[in-house]
């Protein structure tokens, strides 16, 4: 088969596949209905604050494992389904990051930055849709690259980075973040080994759950869930009641907030915006290329990218990045959404997920089985038929559908959830704090998990009151396990190499700008002082 | 925000501290194995290297807070009066939580009075309405508190708010999925 042919037949999977049931003799796909199904799940899960993609990823697999069973018929429609979330979820996840200031995922924090001063500005709408814009455009540039540069990246990336150079890379992209997140390279650094910390706890290879201080509470780790939710969204409450708590104090009214001014998004808009995508889609696909490496890295690149082309071009009128900047937003969603597309890359090349979603895509083709994420999907085989490079065509094709799906229905339903901005904050910030841990409970089903959440709110709202960016601390916290489990590997393929992040040219070039970043940031914040105090 | 605030460096000195203490003592005590460890004559990582990188990140942190930012001009201003609320927050959840946990059992022990065969609340768990007693009194005290500290006053309007949203996530959580457990139920 030619790679054309193998193009072919993936979209023919899905559009002649397994029929569900037919419109006027027209027979209707069941991966098609199950991409729709699960891209309004999406939208709806992702647009609930506490809610997000890898819940309902997570509740709905054992679902459809059970619905469509074990065999490789069920793998386009289960993962479509999947895909469906996952895109949906995209554009839902900045819905409750704009109107509520409550990133639903990681990915969203950087977009409550200027949507939620836009939301303040009375300008929810406007800033809604520029999210909806900046998410597809990032999305379907994204998934236009994977088409087309799939089998040659999965090579690339496989031929050049070894298991040292992967460790190499994970350091590098923790020190970039701790030093460019919220403008302290030190706090960054801070929140940074807190997160690797909390990620250590009772993990490790040893008999005895490490630094566990001998408690059975502890002896199983903090769940993910527990500490991404509590330090984003229950510490980010925590902040929001204090904050209104103060303001009705002083003022005696709670305030509420009022769409003003226009709305629309006109055509000069999307000129304006459109640099800005443009780049964050570029370094969010980019990203996503890359292993281990996922979407909230790449929002928080585009984002400072974006900051710094935005620094120099705006006009003195124009409100700053972080004070309810259109721009921001477009750098932050345009880079995050990029990220699905081309993230597919090294979860069907090498089997490593670059965020959550792509986890539960390994988990499903683990679980049916007929399609095992490595090396071997990518391979073009000529004279027999490659089944997994037919289902990985057929995933991409899911993808643009959901695409598709997400320029139609997704603006429609964006616009329509303006419509929250009426709800008083008072009322809906304690319903989304018992939602999130309800939330957190059904997947983890002890009230342990309760109680962490509880205690990494506090710490996430300590860390905002101190001004440290809880963002490092997050991303610390999923890479930890990885961090440490490709520097054993390394070690050990090394021959125990002490030395391997060095002697390696890639990696050592990896380790210096680790060094470098933080030097130049940590000089630059302390000139800074100087000047500020002079 | 000032740079006559002195919270960068008390936090910069709290982290050296701190991190001192975990790499020195916390993780020497608390992990089996060093940093390497000779297995088998092979040299392997032990568990201990991975959270002395965690210590040795907060350290550098610290030791950068108090060096070079301890005058940065965009230091923020604690206010006490802030913690004082969030800490009532807290412990208005602590008692939302403990009433979610107890609540079902402490309904099963009140039914109990005067019956020859007693309940157990574990095997009511997955009945209704035992099974949803405890998140919809600890929601609904969660909600409603919550809702009454930031207006300063206890509601008709509050209440009913929150026993709405309790049952609207009954509905969304527990009505459609057999095998989804609400709290308490999967500790009881």
């Amino acid at each position: 088969m030619s790679a054309l042919e193998y193009i072919w037949s993936g979209v023919l999977a899905v559009f002649l596949g397994p029929e569900l049931f037919s419109v006027l003799g027209v027979p209707i796909p069941v991966t098609l209905v199950m991409i729709f199904a699960g891209f309004l799940l999406g939208i709806a899960v992702g647009a609930t604050p506490g809610l997000a993609g890898p819940i309902a990823m997570a509740i709905s697999l054992p679902i459809l494992i059970s619905i469509f069973g074990y065999t490789p018929d069920a793998l386009l429609p289960v993962m479509g389904f999947l895909i469906g979330v996952m895109k949906g979820a995209t554009i839902g996840g900045a819905v409750p990051a704009i109107l509520f200031n409550t990133p639903g995922t990681p990915d969203a924090y950087m977009t409550t930055l200027d949507g939620y001063p836009m939301t303040r500005n009375g300008q929810a709408k406007k800033a809604l849709r520029v999210a909806h814009l900046s998410s597809v455009s990032g999305d379907t540039f994204s998934d236009i690259v994977l088409f087309v540069c799939a089998p040659f990246l999965a090579l690339l990336v496989e031929g050049y980075l070894d298991l040292p150079e992967k460790t190499a890379l994970l350091i590098l992209s923790l020190s970039f973040i701790a030093a460019v997140v919220g403008g302290s390279p030190a706090k960054g650094l801070i929140s940074t080994g807190l997160g690797l910390l909390v990620a250590f706890i009772a993990t490790g290879e040893d008999f005895y759950p490490r630094l566990s201080l001998d408690s059975p509470a502890l002896a199983q780790g903090f769940p993910l869930a527990t500490a991404i939710l509590g330090v984003l969204i229950v510490g980010a409450v925590f902040k929001e009641l204090a904050d209104m708590w103060r303001e009705k104090r002083s003022s005696g009214a709670v305030s509420a907030n009022h769409d003003s001014g226009e709305q629309g998004l006109h055509f000069s808009d999307v000129q304006r915006l459109f640099p800005y995508i443009g780049r964050s889609a570029v370094i969010g696909t980019a990203i996503g290329a890359l292993p281990g490496i996922g979407s909230t890295l790449a929002a928080t690149i585009g984002y400072t990218v974006g900051k710094a082309r935005y620094q120099k071009r705006k006009s003195a009128e124009d409100p700053d990045f972080g004070k309810g900047a259109p721009e921001g937003i477009a750098a932050t969603e345009a880079a995050n959404s990029s990220v699905s597309g081309a993230n597919l890359i090294p979860v069907l090349s090498l089997g490593i997920p670059g965020n959550a979603a792509a986890v539960f895509l390994i988990l499903a083709a683990d679980s049916i089985g007929g399609f095992n994420p490595g090396p071997s999907v990518f391979r073009f085989t000529t004279e027999s038929v490659n089944p997994e490079l037919v289902i990985a065509f057929g995933l991409f094709t899911a993808m643009f559908i959901a695409n598709i799906l997400n320029w139609t229905i997704g603006g429609v339903f964006m616009r329509s959830m303006g419509v929250m901005t009426r709800v008083p904050k008072q009322i809906l910030l304690p319903i989304v704090l018992l939602l999130t841990l309800t939330a957190i409970y059904v997947q983890e089903t002890r009230m342990d998990a309760i109680w962490f959440t509880l205690g990494f709110g506090v710490l996430g709202y300590l860390m905002r009151v101190v001004a440290m960016s809880p963002l490092p601390f997050v991303i610390a916290f999923i890479l930890g396990g990885k961090l440490e489990e490709s520097a054993r590997q390394a070690f050990a393929a090394t021959g125990g190499d002490p030395y391997f992040l060095f002697t390696h040219p890639i990696a050592a070039l990896f380790m210096a700008l680790s060094v470098g970043v933080i030097v130049f940031t940590a000089r630059n914040s302390r000139a800074k002082a100087t000047e500020a105090r002079t | 925000m000032s740079s006559e605030s002195r919270s960068n460096l008390i936090l910069g000195i709290c982290f050296i501290l701190f991190s001192l203490l975990l790499i020195f003592v916390w993780i020497p005590l608390d992990t089996d194995s060093g940093i390497l460890e000779r297995v088998r004559r092979q040299v392997t990582i032990g568990d201990a290297l991975a959270p002395t990188l965690a210590g040795v990140f907060l350290l550098l942190g610290g030791i950068i807070l108090v060096v070079a930012e301890r005058n940065a001009a965009d230091q923020p201003e604690i206010d006490t009066v802030n913690l004082g609320f969030v800490a009532m927050v807290i412990v208005m959840l602590a008692i939302s939580v403990l009433v979610m946990r107890y609540a079902g059992p402490a309904a099963v022990a009140l039914a109990n009075i005067g019956r020859e065969t007693p309940l157990e609340y574990r095997l009511l768990r997955d009945t209704a309405p035992w099974k949803y007693t405890g998140f919809f009194f600890g929601g609904t005290l969660m909600i409603a508190g919550l809702i009454s500290m930031i207006e300063g006053r206890v509601t008709i309007k509050s209440i009913l708010i929150a026993i709405a949203a309790v049952v609207a996530m009954i509905a969304v959580y527990d009505l459609p999925f057999d095998d989804l457990l609400l709290p308490p139920n999967g500790d009881v």
